[in-house]
Parts: C-alpha cells; structure tokens; sequence
C-alpha cells in the first residue's frame, strides 16, 4: 500500500487515493484531499458535509446516498458539487476518510 | 471443508453479511482467507457436466492455436506481447485445464485463474471478431467467472456487488423507497429551471419506461436529472418502475448466476406490470449487456428478447434528434475536437455503432469530430469493463490496461471524449487522473442539454 506525508504526518492509502484506516483520520488529512481536489478554501461548509458523511459512516458502515447528504447538510446538489467538484462519491467521502465505496463508482 | 469468515462459497444474502464484508476495508482479511479456502472439485465438475454445453465445449475443442487472436487483445498488445495474455491460452490454461482435470483443481490454481478471469480478460469480445472459428474467449471467461464464483475465488468488490443485487435488487445500497425520493427530490431541483419538470412514477401504458444505474441514483442523481429534462423536452410520454428500476448487473461481472436471474426479473416484472411500449435504459453499456441481450436467457425467455421491446438511450436520443423531438441550437454545437468512446457492450456486442453517429451529426459542428482508430465494433475496451473498472486488488493492471485507450484519444488530438456508458466514462475519468493528458469526458445527456433549441413555453426561467 502507498504511503503519503503531509505536514509532518504519514498516511496510508488504497490504490484509489482513499485513506486506508478510518481511525487516522485527522487535520492533516483533510489538508491532503484538499490539495488533491483542487479545492481553493476549506469552509464551515466543507467541515459540514464532512461531519454529516462521518456520523452516517460511523452509524451504516457506508456512504450515504447523495439525497439524505443534502437533507442533513439541507445543501443543495449543485452547491455540493461547487464544494466538492469531483462529486460527493469521490471527494467528499475522501476527504471525510470514508473507505473508496464500491461499485462502479 | 475450511470455509473462511468473509471468504467462502456461500453467496451474501442479508444487509448484515453485507456490511460485514464491507467493514473488512479493501478485503483484507478476505484475500488472506481466500489463500487457504478449500475447492469443492465434486460441486465444480458436477456444475461443468450440468452448465458447459455444447458451445463452449466446442470452442475449446476447436482451437486451432493459430494465434489470430493474440493481436486482437489490448491486454495483451499493452503487455508488451506477453505470451501468457493471449486469449487462447488465457482460455485453455484456465476453463480448458479444468475441464481437463475434470474439476480437480486446487486452491493455488483458482486463486491464479481469478486473476486471469479478472484482470485479463474484461470480456469485450473483441477476440470473437478476429478469430477464424468464432471462438469467443469473452463468453468463456464470462462463464469461467461463474465456476470461480460457487467456489468462492471471486474478487472482494463483486462479491459485495453481487451480494447488493441480492439484498436490494441494485448494484449499491439504494431500496426502491430510495430511488423514488431522490427521483423526485431531483426532478424538484430542478424544475425551478425547466418549469413543468414532471417526476413519473408507476405510469400504466407509458410510451416509455426508463431504467437506470444506482450509482446514478446513490452517487450522480444530476443524471436522473438530465433524463427528465430530455424526455420531458421531447415531450414523451413516460415513466419510471417503482420497482425494477435498475438495469445494471454486477452479478453479471461476479459470474453469479441466480444473482443475474434474480435481477433482471424485477425489470422484467416492471415491464409486464406496467406494460409501457419500449423499455429506454440509461447510458451504461452492461445494464443493456445483461438486460437487454443476455437477460432473457438467464430467465429463459423463448425468444430471447426482453417482454417488451428494448432500446439503449443513444438509440432513443438517436431517434429524437432525428424526428425533430429534440432540436439542437446549432451555434451551440461542440466546437472543440471531439471522439467518441465505441461501448463495447452495446456497440460490438449489440450493433449500435450507427445511432451514436447519427447523434454525432446533430451535435458536433462539422470537421470536428474525429474517429478513434480502430472504431466502432473493432474499437478496443476503455481498459476498465468487465469490473475490471471496480477491482482494487487489479488496480496496477487496470491502469496499465488504461494505456491503450489513453493512446487511441491522444491520436485523435480529441479534447473530449464523448463516452455514453458509465464504465468507460469512469476509465476515461482515471486514465485522465492517472495520466494527465489535459481531455475531458461526458456522458451524452449533459452536453446536450447546453445545446437545446428549446421552445418557448419550456424553456428555462431566468
């Protein structure tokens, strides 16, 4: 398995990108995936779908459907998109730390 | 007979199995067991006496070694020729040593033809057209998929897929209370936009009945979106089953047999319950592989064909910019150099070459589309299908298989690729991440959405 460093602490990750243990999940996580996915700033927003994407993670032991993502955030799809610009399936359940979901994804 | 946890033969059946296997992340502890699960060789040779008919005995037998097939493979063009990835011997050294040893295999031997049945063949069939026999090592290797499967040496994700098409009915986590909200909740989203934007669930004698791909409901719901949005522009007449909605098979990629079966039926059922005039599924290329053209036979159907008549999508858009349902704007029309991605699942296995050209003509100006070389039903793989697409433990394969699609656009000098099928789209998407050559990719309904001479009383609010 690949290995990534940022600001001083080493993550390990699938062959997708998506970070391999759950329980690493940390600040400097999300500053990885935010570089990765070319996203400019990190909002209260983005912390809010992340949060959201944990918390049903944690309950499901998957990722949400894009539908119940926007009813908790109460986001709408295409904002979701402007947050995360590789969809909700790849970049937010990256950065969340979410296992890469299977399927044709 | 050692069994393991999560690795063995029995199929998933039950939301918690399923969120069992899939808390074993990338399938560790599932591939580790897999080393030291036992064959079953009595089940294997009694399933190959009752299922290898015929056909596939013949093909085996026929074979002339005469090679013709090896250049017809990408897999093995982009391995630099290597002699263990031509079709013939990726066959005969697998399915043909098996029946040869008349199931009597060991665990070793199924874990290495796994990988051959996965990450060496992604069952495009192109070798079938190359072959001076017919021999078609896809269908083979398809069939070999099924024995791997009751043994329990299939791939972690398919397993899961194929667990999924058991428990839901659908390739993800998605029941069919699921489908019809976020239908209706995306449909609401945008009909601020296209004002009369209508969700139609359960129509009885519908013109149209559409189906879909989870993932589209689950991960891409836009693209339900943008099916509304064309239909209700055509003004067709049209709906979408409550049940039955999913047309995609991952059973059909794990080799589950019962699992195909049990699929396809729900479509089937949802045809017969609503009888609509043509069934118009989405832009994937194995939802109309296994609903479409093998699905009557998993079901048995008489006359091989669905119970109502089945088109893909790029037939029914084919058709709509054809009679005028749909016109194009064409000062809008694609000005930048453009290809198309030829599916192997509908263009070579279903003849649907014409019907994306013809979509082509209506939407790309003149002098700026340039075909793939080879094209249409000589096209090769994205170098994602079969599953090959959704398989970690393959992933240093797929990329490398990706080379070859990679290097067919870049001769185009193609900036986007149009890709109607969600597996090539996805391998399009990571040969771009995976190689950066500056291309971007859409799926159909997008880009002509842009482009649409919309009349008046339909069109957007401002």
């Amino acid at each position: 398995m690949a290995t990534v460093e940022i600001n001083g602490k080493e993550f390990e990750i699938d062959e997708d990108g998506f970070l391999l243990d759950y329980n690493n999940f940390s600040d400097e996580w999300v500053e990885y995936v935010r570089q990765q996915e070319g996203i400019d700033e990190l909002t209260d927003e983005h912390t809010k779908v992340v949060t959201i994407l944990q918390d049903y993670y944690e309950k499901n032991g998957i990722a949400p459907m894009v539908r119940v993502l926007s009813k908790l955030t109460k986001f709408k799809l295409k904002h979701i998109y402007e947050l995360f610009p590789s969809g909700p399936g790849k970049g937010a359940c990256k950065m969340a730390g979410l296992p890469k979901p299977t399927g044709c994804v | 007979m050692p069994e393991g946890t999560l690795c063995n033969k029995k199929p998933i059946d039950s939301a918690e199995a399923l969120n069992t296997l899939l808390s074993d992340t990338s399938g560790e502890v599932y591939y580790r067991e897999m080393k030291s699960i036992e064959v079953d060789t009595k089940l294997l040779w009694k399933t190959i006496q009752n299922t290898c008919k015929s056909r596939i005995r013949t093909w085996l037998e026929i074979c002339a070694h005469c090679g013709m097939c090896a250049d017809s493979c990408f897999l093995y063009l982009v391995d630099d020729h290597n002699p263990k990835q031509v079709p013939a011997y990726k066959i005969q050294s697998t399915l043909g040593e098996i029946i040869r040893k008349k199931g009597n295999v060991d665990n070793n031997f199924m874990i290495k033809t796994m990988e051959i049945a996965w990450s060496q063949c992604t069952c495009c069939n192109r070798c079938a057209m190359y072959c001076p026999h017919g021999i078609d090592v896809g269908i083979m290797m398809g069939y070999l998929r099924g024995l791997l499967y009751q043994q329990g040496f299939v791939p972690w994700e398919l397993k899961i897929g194929a667990g999924m098409h058991r428990v839901y009915r659908a390739q993800m986590d998605v029941t069919n209370e699921d489908f019809v909200d976020t239908f209706e909740w995306i449909v609401e989203e945008y009909e601020d936009e296209y004002p009369g934007l209508k969700a139609p669930v359960d129509i009885q004698g519908a013109d149209i009945m559409y189906t879909v791909n989870a993932r589209e409901v689950k991960h891409y719901p836009e693209d339900l979106a943008e099916a509304a949005i064309l239909f209700h522009i055509a003004g067709e007449n049209w709906t979408v089953p409550s049940k039955g909605w999913e047309q995609t098979s991952l059973s059909m990629f794990a080799g589950d047999w019962a699992a195909c079966k049990m699929q396809v039926e729900t479509v089937y059922d949802a045809m017969e319950r609503l009888k609509p005039k043509i069934m118009v599924g989405t832009e994937c290329g194995h939802a109309h592989r296994a609903t479409v053209v093998e699905g009557p036979y998993w079901v048995g159907r008489k006359d091989g064909r669905p119970p109502v008549k089945s088109i893909h999508y790029v037939e029914w858009l084919a058709d709509a910019l054809k009679t005028g349902k749909l016109k194009i704007d064409p000062a809008k029309r694609l000005k930048v150099p453009v290809t198309l991605q030829d599916s192997c699942n509908y263009v070579r296995n279903h003849g649907l070459k014409s019907a994306t050209r013809e979509i082509i003509k209506h939407i790309v100006e003149p002098g700026y589309f340039i075909e793939m070389s080879p094209n249409k039903e000589h096209n090769y793989c994205c170098g994602g299908g079969g599953g090959f697409n959704g398989v970690g433990l393959y992933r240093p394969q797929r990329n490398k298989a990706l080379i070859t699609k990679r290097d067919q656009i870049l001769s185009t000098g193609a900036k986007l690729v149009l890709a109607p099928c969600h597996n090539c789209w996805d391998a399009i998407r990571d040969l771009e991440e995976e190689y950066t050559i500056g291309i971007e990719w859409s799926f159909l309904k997008p880009v002509i959405i842009k482009m649409l001479d919309i009349p008046e009383h339909l069109r957007p609010r401002e």
